[in-house]
């Protein structure tokens, strides 16, 4: 990946379209190169094939910027669902993507206020310091003050569902994955997306956000300024700390790792119980760690956030609670309720289901049922990885056409997919249980 | 009466009748003047016309380099901000622009109209400088005898742009920006050192003898 800008943003549907064929065209080389040093006894894993072709596509979505880089992004999360390779990958779409061109910055700023960024702020650096996911994020003073501007790319509210329309083909093509597989995340990542163009509403949501956690013990939130925002813009404190890779980098005590996954795991355990309403999109990109007060983490960009009907998050909870896994007829009747499981079927699917279930709850509940818990404990990481290889190979499994569960429900997992994710990277121990 | 007052109250005639008034006479009357005075000012209405072009070309580049940013901008920064900034000017000035160019657009959609023949030929001379500019820089490549040519690609640019703007229905023409920034990397992807060097650099050692 160069980090040379790269200025032009192919919006147009065949300009994209031709950008997809491109990516199409290389990763289909690289099976022809795999199986060519095959043919000669050479050695080329699996993994080699993989790393080659999640370059290839990134490159390519970052290129293509906004929604479809979204998807990539969401897709990165769900570690599980893809080869390692790849998601090593698309995490990286988290941090590096090419500017928008200066004079197009500075029009976005005359559209939205009559004036040029050096005219709304005292200072402005038009190198852009950080790509959100839909925009860039320019550091600037005024009063003193250090404030990110997060600009969004134009027209990318107009793009999104042709986008969407686009990438999903691809992404069942390169990914392997079928169609019932993907469908779910690709309604709820249109759903998300269109909101989160809106950057009026986020900065409603992060205000509110920020106003019912502020209580929570080593988190920071930005304040927002509506003054200096509007639709394309939105303007707030500059937070201190670094991305999740670049702060373990810095090798952190263990001390210090502890208290923030213990306050990440309070503030999503917070909002999921008190709130049900949930910063859904806790990728690395979206948090800041740094060691202020014995470790403090900055949470950033409430574009994504899903409130959780009543009933999901019972469900929910009551799925995650320690005397369900050791009552299977309870587990039934939950998974019964929440359409998992279907009274119409054949015995066999029934137990299969259950079958799978069992063991990704078994897992994937764990750190819910104890009072402590090592994330940093490298057997947990290693069997979640397996557990999602396993389901991908279960040929049973592959085999259901449809996908089941309600769509909340995906969503919920996603959060905590990312969350154990941040933890795990983290290495905390977290003191999981919850008082209330 | 002012030369600027008059061009204001036909621009204003313009926009609020969709035409221009009928005749000299009938516009030098209303505005309380005789019709020789007019002449004295301006030889006809079109020539009233390519003047506002010309000012919308001037001020867009004085605009543009009030930025504090433009000292820092390179040749291709230049052009993209002397663009956003004709459009914005343009945008406020949509009527006429419509009015000017949109005639000529339902008849011969492709041939750009005589009224902007003057804010044109300084637009030629703006891009001269930036591509100099350029050279200096090397973010233009030197190409003796083909670079003579590269007013005429710029033109076309200029060209398709503003009616790419006539023609253009989303909201706030945020498609108009995104043919901006495509219709100007492309021009200086060509015009900057490419494929096309190389090519030419490698026919040339081919033919040289050995």
């Amino acid at each position: 990946m160069s980090d040379q800008p790269q200025e032009s943003l192919p919006t147009s549907k065949v300009a994209r379209a031709a950008r997809f064929a491109k990516t199409g065209f290389k990763v289909g080389a690289n099976y022809v190169q795999h199986y060519a040093k095959k043919a000669v006894g050479a050695d080329s894993t699996m993994a080699d094939l993989h790393q080659a072709n999640a370059t290839e596509l990134y490159g390519t979505l970052s290129e293509m910027k906004g929604s479809v880089l979204k998807v990539a992004q969401m897709l990165a999360m769900e570690k599980n669902l893809l080869p390692p390779a790849y998601a090593e990958q698309f995490r990286q779409a988290q941090y590096q993507t090419p500017p928008l061109s200066g004079p197009l910055v500075v029009k976005a700023f005359r559209d939205a206020f009559g004036h040029s960024p050096s005219e709304v702020f005292d200072e402005f650096d038009p190198q852009a310091r950080q790509a959100a996911s839909i925009g860039q994020v320019h550091f600037a003073r005024k009063l003193g003050k250090e404030l990110a501007v997060k600009v969004q790319y134009p027209g990318v509210g107009a793009s999104i569902q042709s986008d969407i329309a686009l990438v999903k083909p691809v992404a069942l093509r390169v990914m392997g994955l079928r169609e019932e597989v993907l469908r779910p995340y690709i309604a709820e990542v249109e759903a998300r997306l269109l909101e989160e163009t809106d950057y009026k509403l986020e900065l409603r949501r992060g205000q509110a956000v920020a106003a019912k956690c502020g209580h929570l013990p080593h988190l920071q939130f930005p304040t927002y300024y509506p003054a200096l925002s509007a639709a394309r813009i939105l303007t707030m404190d500059w937070l201190p700390g670094q991305h999740l890779k670049e702060f373990m980098a810095g090798s952190p005590s263990q001390a210090v790792r502890n208290q923030l996954g213990q306050a990440l795991w309070d503030f999503y355990q917070y909002q999921l119980r008190t709130l049900r309403q949930l910063h859904a999109d806790p990728h690395p990109g979206n948090f800041l760690f740094s060691l202020t007060n014995g470790g403090t983490v900055g949470v950033l960009d409430f574009g994504c956030v899903k409130d959780v009907p009543p009933l999901e998050q019972q469900q929910f909870l009551a799925l995650l609670a320690p005397e369900t896994l050791a009552d299977p007829a309870r587990l039934a009747t939950l998974l019964t309720e929440a359409g998992v499981l279907r009274p119409a079927d054949a015995p066999a699917l029934r137990e299969m289901y259950l079958r799978t279930l069992t063991t990704s709850l078994e897992l994937v509940g764990r750190p819910f049922r104890q009072e402590t818990f090592d994330f940093g404990d490298p057997a947990y990481l290693k069997s979640l990885y397996a557990l999602g290889d396993d389901l991908m190979q279960d040929q049973d499994l592959r085999q259901q056409r449809e996908p089941r569960g309600s769509a909340h429900f995906v969503y919920l997992n996603r959060t905590y997919v990312g969350l154990f994710s941040l933890l795990t990277e983290l290495g905390a121990v977290v003191r999981t249980q919850y008082d209330t | 009466m002012e030369t600027a007052d008059l061009k204001a109250a036909y621009l204003d005639y313009l926009r609020r009748h969709g035409h221009a008034p009928k005749t000299v006479f009938a516009f030098a009357d209303a505005q309380g003047i005789s019709e020789g005075e007019f002449y004295r000012h301006y030889a006809s209405f079109a020539s009233i016309d390519r003047e506002a072009w010309v000012e919308f070309g001037r001020e867009a580049r004085t605009k543009a380099a009030l930025e504090p940013v433009w000292q820092g901008y390179g040749a291709r920064e230049k052009l993209l901000a002397f663009y956003y900034t004709l459009l914005e000017i343009l945008k406020n000035n949509r009527s006429f622009v419509l009015l000017t160019l949109g005639r000529s657009q339902k008849r011969q959609p492709a041939l750009v109209p005589k009224v902007l023949n003057h804010f044109e030929d300084e637009f030629n001379d703006f891009v001269r400088e930036l591509l100099q500019e350029g050279r200096a820089t090397g973010e233009v490549a030197s190409r003796p005898f083909l670079q003579d040519g590269y007013g005429r690609i710029f033109r076309r640019q200029l060209q398709f742009i503003l009616l790419y703007f006539v023609r253009d229905e989303s909201t706030n023409f945020e498609r108009t920006d995104a043919a901006v920034e495509k219709a100007v990397t492309l021009s200086f992807d060509l015009v900057g050192r490419n494929t096309f060097d190389s090519a030419l650099d490698f026919g040339r050692f081919l033919l040289h003898k050995r």
